[in-house]
């Protein structure tokens, strides 16, 4: 064992470390072929230690943090730590295991120094690949098990001692409908892991290997430390929370999530074994991305400013038995992960019930949608999506912010309407917050957002939503807003109200994507005056919602009066 | 014999730095002044009053202004109406939707509220499409009404007016323009397309509307500097400059306010692009330290690496800007202890209370007190004198916040502040060209700002990095720059058409219409013919794709030539090239007027043949690890062949050249100071 480093040296080899992660995304952003990766930010880059701990992180989205630690250790156990060899990289996307949808292709790679027995470290990109020849183009909502998801690696050799094995990436091209997209993101993520190996190999040149082993156990000590700290100033206890995901796919039935949170000392546990079981459509969780969740939800809570590392989350105990509906196992589908963006507040409604520093639901999940057709003025085929914003839930100290993100991927920017009418035959009619969206509350949930689309070509919409059949919860006394929906054929006899759903559009027809506001938090009849007539004369609040729930009358003059249940509200 | 005196003067946070340059002898005399933010032309006047009287003979005349800036930051523009399509009008509002990436973590965030409020926001009929196309003619009456709104009942002085795909086509813009001004002559109006032809309507409306923000602003103090400088003497006329280099008459500042607002910058990146092509750096980072951020830009070949999109407080506009990356450390910033760990930032002491030694309340260490206790700054020489300084409190906040927890001495601890402040920093450099796919080691290092010259040195030792130059008068490095621009424009409109030589036919008379407007812009602004230059650029990406490239055009181009080199580009930038059929994205258009400038000037080779130290003192070194004594040389003393070994300090009031063991310094024939060795040499 080395002598302990001082917190100087230590926090120097940090942001060496740190900055090898950092290095990693941007080779891969700057190599990446598919925009889900350079624009929808669908990856996630680790550093590990030879212990196969968390030492460095650069998350793409938030809700994959910590998303490849589940997928090292499964797939250094699959393959045999005494099987590596110096310029061997690994093929890992089997569900399960990866903790993510077949897609989600991740490559893991064994680091070696001399001296040093075995690996000494190990890194992992994971990213969106375009198709790997699952049972439909795109994105597939109906799957109902693992094998009409594409081709499966459970952890195969692609590259050894340096060399890409070329029959792996012949296998890969014949069986993915978009090749040369996904073998070039293959290739951006080989980059990605020669310049972590570069990196990291000259920083433990710099400071000598064993002092930068040594950094990274004091490095993870300390995001322990942290960590641990935070949670103890948590209240103890046990709080239950439950909310409904709209259902698989394949059924029309509403699946029932549940967490249990116990906040015992130092300790955090998140159970999730109240919930429903596992169900047939593609919408099940594998426990990898049920970890990612929880420990986003507890970053939050504890460290939300630190780039991540193991330490972080050693006291975190998360469960949910095999068989769950957040823990998938084979042959149970689940390409259509939605289902997670749901449940990512779910800790949220539980710990609200202690903490008022918890902002009620953001809307629920991400409604956003995609387009496909045939442009008649280019020949081309276009696929095209958007991430639509959500009004996001009111909090102790604040309204909440109107159409912004979804908290999961918060960091990802919504397609501009002249980027959407160049690429794909759409034309916009309108596109405007929604009045009285927003929960109303002493502070008022973020207004969502409505959408209303006509194509000028035949072609198809795929509403992505999975949190349109229940509302999205508020707080403390605030009322509860309007889920997200898209209407297809607004207006027409044929007009339909749909959450997840795949439809075939002429040209002339429309759609209306409406996205829910956010949750409000305290009684209405508590809002500041003020802040009433200012949503009235700003149009985010009518007159008679101003009257009706939050008992303030407002004349043309923006003076106000309150209505006899204010003012007996007032008194009491 | 008649002096050519060019006067420069870049306003900082805390103090305007006015120089002025004597062509014919080299000489470069530097004045501070305090800056004075309720009338901020003033601070500009004492500046300059500082170093002559009269303007009268001055030959040139340069202004970087914050002003534009500090109005959107401090939320201290103009009251904006905004005027967009019908069905539209919270797309200011609803923006990109994207939360800040330092903010991931947040799940209450809530963003700054628009800069204007919904109900000064409006939408008239009419509707462009993608194509430029009218679809829905504009209601001309619905934009009386609009006016009648937002300027008689609300009663606003400033309108902003962005309609859907006015980039293909700006005629309803102009339209609902030409009718407002007609109504209302004394309100100011801005729209879109004027100061950009660009894409994406979130982007374009936050541009216009910035404009329209921070226009009537602009416009009183350029007046009264005009004026004040007239009074003063000053003959030629006044030059503003511009985010992205360049620089632009002062009438021209006022039509198009929002070009000046990142300008701080600038100017020492024009400075850096001028020293690497004069002194054959093909590659040259910028390093500006200043108080609260660290500033670098890449040089390639003389030429800075620019981007089309910048933002300010999270609210982007689409003028092109070099391409600068920032880290939030520099001088002010606080060292703390966290659990354990040494940190450096993110929070800054600022001006006040401003570091420990300063005296003016500070009670945490910064990276300044850091340098006091280690020797690197002389307390009695800081700021010439000008300042008092206790290195005695620096010493003892040093010892009791970090040395004590840490368990190490003082002088260690004092130390390590620079080890982390440069570890985050070498990180930084390493992500801005592993971007580029470029090695930071076979950069040069130009080292400016008033603490660049004492972290330079370091930082190349710690990379790796063979040769750091410091210029003169590094402190004002910023204003020397403005010296070197010429007048620039650029001019741009988004096409997005597939890249073909039937395209690059049919896009000729655009092309053409915008260099028409670049001969204007430069007639008016004084040019002649011959000093004009019009450089035509293309934006190309592979169809499909997100991110464009900018390529040159050259007279003869085909379709062939400009996808190879794309091609050639992208393979450098992305590591990969495709099969792909490439797209035109936006036609540029460049207007450069050149304008006489200085050159560098060679310096006599005057007194002494050996650098002469005014003395010595004991400061930490790095290469050895221990407090030994160093020879302090005046900056003032030292002429063109002197060379210096290491350990050694060299001052000169503003800033401090710190050198270490391993390392020489060697002065060159324009009085410029080059530092070579260090432990990777």
């Amino acid at each position: 064992m080395t002598e302990p480093l001082d917190g100087a040296t230590v926090e120097v080899i940090r942001n060496y470390l740190v900055s090898v992660g950092e290095q990693m995304r941007r080779t891969l952003v700057r190599a990446a072929f598919n925009p889900v990766i350079y624009e929808v930010l669908d990856f996630g880059i680790s550093i590990y230690n030879a212990d196969l701990e968390l030492t460095a992180e650069a998350a793409g989205i938030t809700s994959f943090l910590g998303a490849n630690d589940h997928a090292i250790v499964k797939g250094v156990e699959y393959v045999g730590r005494e099987n590596l060899r110096q310029g061997d990289v690994y093929l890992l996307n089997y569900p399960y295991w990866s903790g993510a949808h077949s897609y989600d292709a991740m490559l893991f790679a064994p680091v070696f120094r001399p001296g040093h027995e075995g690996p000494a470290a190990y890194l992992a990109v994971r990213a969106h690949w375009m198709d790997l020849g699952a049972k439909a183009p795109g994105y597939v909502l109906d799957s109902t098990d693992m094998h009409q998801e594409g081709l499966i690696f459970p952890g195969t050799k692609i590259v050894s001692r340096g060399e890409v094995v070329r029959d792996i990436v012949e296998l890969i091209r014949f069986n993915s409908r978009l090749p040369d997209l996904t073998i070039g993101d293959f290739h951006a993520q080989l980059a990605s892991l020669r310049t972590g190996e570069n990196r990291l190999a000259q920083v433990w040149e710099k400071f000598g290997g064993p002092t930068v082993d040594q950094a990274v156990r004091q490095i993870i000590e300390h995001g322990e430390r942290v960590a641990r700290k935070a949670v103890a100033a948590l209240p103890d206890g046990t709080w239950t929370a439950f909310d409904y995901c709209d259902d698989d796919g394949i059924t029309d039935d509403l699946i029932r999530m549940e967490v249990k949170v116990t906040i015992a000392g130092e300790r955090m546990e998140v159970d999730f074994n109240g919930s429903d079981g596992a169900v047939a459509g593609p919408v099940n969780l594998p426990i990898g991305a049920t970890e990612s969740l929880a420990k986003a939800i507890y970053k939050e809570l504890t460290t939300a400013t630190e780039p991540s590392n193991a330490g972080h989350y050693r006291a975190l105990d998360i469960k949910a038995d095999p068989g769950n509906f957040f823990h998938a196992v084979y042959p149970v589908a689940t390409f259509t992960q939605w289902s997670g963006i749901v449940a990512f507040e779910l800790m949220h409604k539980a710990l609200a019930q202690v903490l008022d520093s918890i902002p009620a639901s953001s809307g629920g999940d991400e409604p956003g949608f995609m387009a496909l057709g045939h442009d008649p003025r280019t020949g081309a085929d276009y696929v095209i999506s958007n991430n639509e914003g959500i009004g996001w839930g009111a909090s102790r100290d604040h309204d909440g912010a109107n159409a912004q993100q979804h908290p999961s991927q918060s960091v990802v920017r919504n397609t501009p309407i002249e980027v959407l009418e160049h690429k794909a035959t759409l034309f916009h009619e309108r596109l405007e917050l929604i009045p009285d969206s927003g929960g109303a509350g002493r502070h008022r949930g973020g207004l969502g957002v409505l959408r209303q689309v006509r194509y000028l070509a035949d072609g198809e919409v795929l509403s992505m939503k999975k949190k349109s059949k229940t509302r999205p919860w508020a707080l403390h006394g605030g009322q509860e807003s309007e889920p997200s929906e898209m209407v297809l054929w607004p207006e027409t006899e044929r007009a339909k109200r749909v959450g997840m759903y795949r439809a075939a559009m002429r040209a002339g027809d429309r759609f209306v994507n409406r996205t829910a506001g956010g949750g409000g938090y305290g009684d209405p009849l508590e809002r500041d005056p003020a802040a009433v007539v200012a949503d009235v004369l700003d149009g985010y609040v009518s007159a008679e919602i101003a009257e009706q729930i939050y008992g303030v009358i407002v004349d043309e003059t923006g003076g106000w009066r309150p209505t006899p249940a204010r003012a007996e509200n007032h008194e009491g | 014999m008649k002096s050519a005196i060019r006067f420069a003067v870049d306003i900082g946070g805390t103090f305007v730095d006015a120089i002025a340059y004597d062509e014919t002898t080299g000489e470069l005399r530097l004045h501070k002044a305090p800056t004075t933010p309720g009338s901020p032309a003033r601070g500009v006047f004492d500046a300059v009053g500082g170093l002559a009287d009269r303007l009268d003979d001055v030959e040139a005349f340069v202004h970087g202004t914050t002003l534009g800036l500090n109005a959107i930051l401090q939320r201290r523009g103009a009251d904006v109406g905004i005027i967009t399509n019908e069905g539209f009008r919270d797309l200011l509002e609803i923006a990109r939707a994207n939360v800040p990436a330092a903010h991931m973590y947040d799940f209450s965030y809530a963003p700054p509220p628009p800069l204007v409020p919904r109900r000064h926001r409006t939408g008239v009929p009419g509707r462009m499409d993608a194509q430029g196309a009218e679809v829905t003619e504009l209601d001309e009456d619905a934009v009386r009404e609009a006016g009648r709104l937002l300027v008689e009942e609300r009663g606003l002085r400033s309108l902003a007016i962005c309609f859907l795909h006015s980039y293909a086509n700006p005629a309803h813009e102009r339209r609902a323009a030409r009718i407002l001004r007609a109504a209302y002559p004394d309100v100011s109006v801005s729209t879109s397309t004027d100061i950009t032809r660009e894409y994406r309507e979130y982007e374009r409306t936050s541009t216009v509307t910035l404009d329209a923000y921070i226009r009537p602003v602009l416009n009183d103090y350029i007046g009264a500097l005009e004026g004040g400088l007239a009074d003063a003497g000053l003959t030629r006329p006044l030059h503003i400059m511009r985010s992205g280099g360049g620089a632009m008459t002062a009438e021209l500042a006022r039509r198009a306010p929002l070009m000046t607002v990142l300008s701080g910058p600038a100017g020492g990146v024009v400075g850096a692009s001028f020293l690497a092509r004069e002194q054959h750096l093909p590659k040259l980072i910028s390093f500006d330290v200043g108080g609260t951020s660290v500033d670098c830009c890449v040089i390639e070949d003389g030429e800075p690496g620019e981007v089309h999109e910048a933002a300010i407080d999270g609210f982007p506009l689409l003028i092109p800007i070099f391409d600068i990356r920032t880290v939030g450390a520099g001088g002010g910033s606080i060292a703390w202890i966290d659990e354990g760990l040494l940190k450096v930032g993110p929070h800054s002491a600022g001006a006040v209370p401003g570091p420990v030694a300063y005296g003016a309340g500070g009670t945490e260490p910064t990276v300044t007190d850091a340098a006091l206790v280690l020797g690197y700054l002389d307390p009695a020489a800081f700021l010439d004198g000008e300042m008092a300084i206790d290195a005695g409190a620096a010493r003892a906040a040093i010892e009791a916040e970090l040395a004590v927890p840490l368990g190490v001495t003082v002088t260690q601890a004092a130390a390590s502040v620079f080890q982390v402040l440069l570890a985050r920093t070498v990180g930084a450099l390493r992500e801005i060209t592993v971007e580029r796919a470029l090695d930071p080691r076979e950069f040069a290092l130009l080292a400016y700002g008033g603490a660049g010259p004492l972290l330079g040195p370091m930082l190349a030792r710690e990379m790796g990095i063979a040769t750091t130059l410091i210029p003169r008068v590094p402190a004002a490095f910023s204003a020397f720059g403005m010296l070197m621009s010429d007048l620039e424009y650029e001019f741009a409109t988004t096409v997005l058409r597939p890249l073909s030589d039937a395209t690059l036919a049919a896009v000729e008379p655009a092309f053409a219409e915008l260099e028409q407007q670049g001969e204007e812009v430069l007639s008016t602004q004084g040019i002649k013919p011959e000093d004009r230059k019009l450089i035509r650029r293309l934006d190309v990406r592979y169809h499909g794709q997100e991110h464009s490239l900018g390529i040159d055009l050259a007279p003869g181009d085909t379709a062939a030539t400009v996808l190879s080199r794309f091609n050639a580009q992208h393979e450098a930038r992305y590591g990969h090239a495709m099969p792909d059929a490439g797209q035109i994205l936006t036609l540029r258009v460049r207007a450069v007027g050149k304008l006489a400038k200085p050159g560098l000037r060679e310096l006599p080779a005057t007194g002494p043949g050996r650098a002469r130290p005014a003395g010595s003192r004991p400061a930490f070194d790095v290469a050895t690890g221990e407090v030994t004594p160093f020879q302090v040389y005046l900056r003032g003393s030292l002429a063109p062949g002197h060379t210096l070994r290491g350990p050694a300090i060299v001052e000169e009031g503003t800033s401090t050249t710190v050198i270490f063991a391993d390392q020489r310094l060697t002065v060159d024939g324009y009085g410029q100071l080059l530092v070579t060795g260090g432990e990777n040499d």
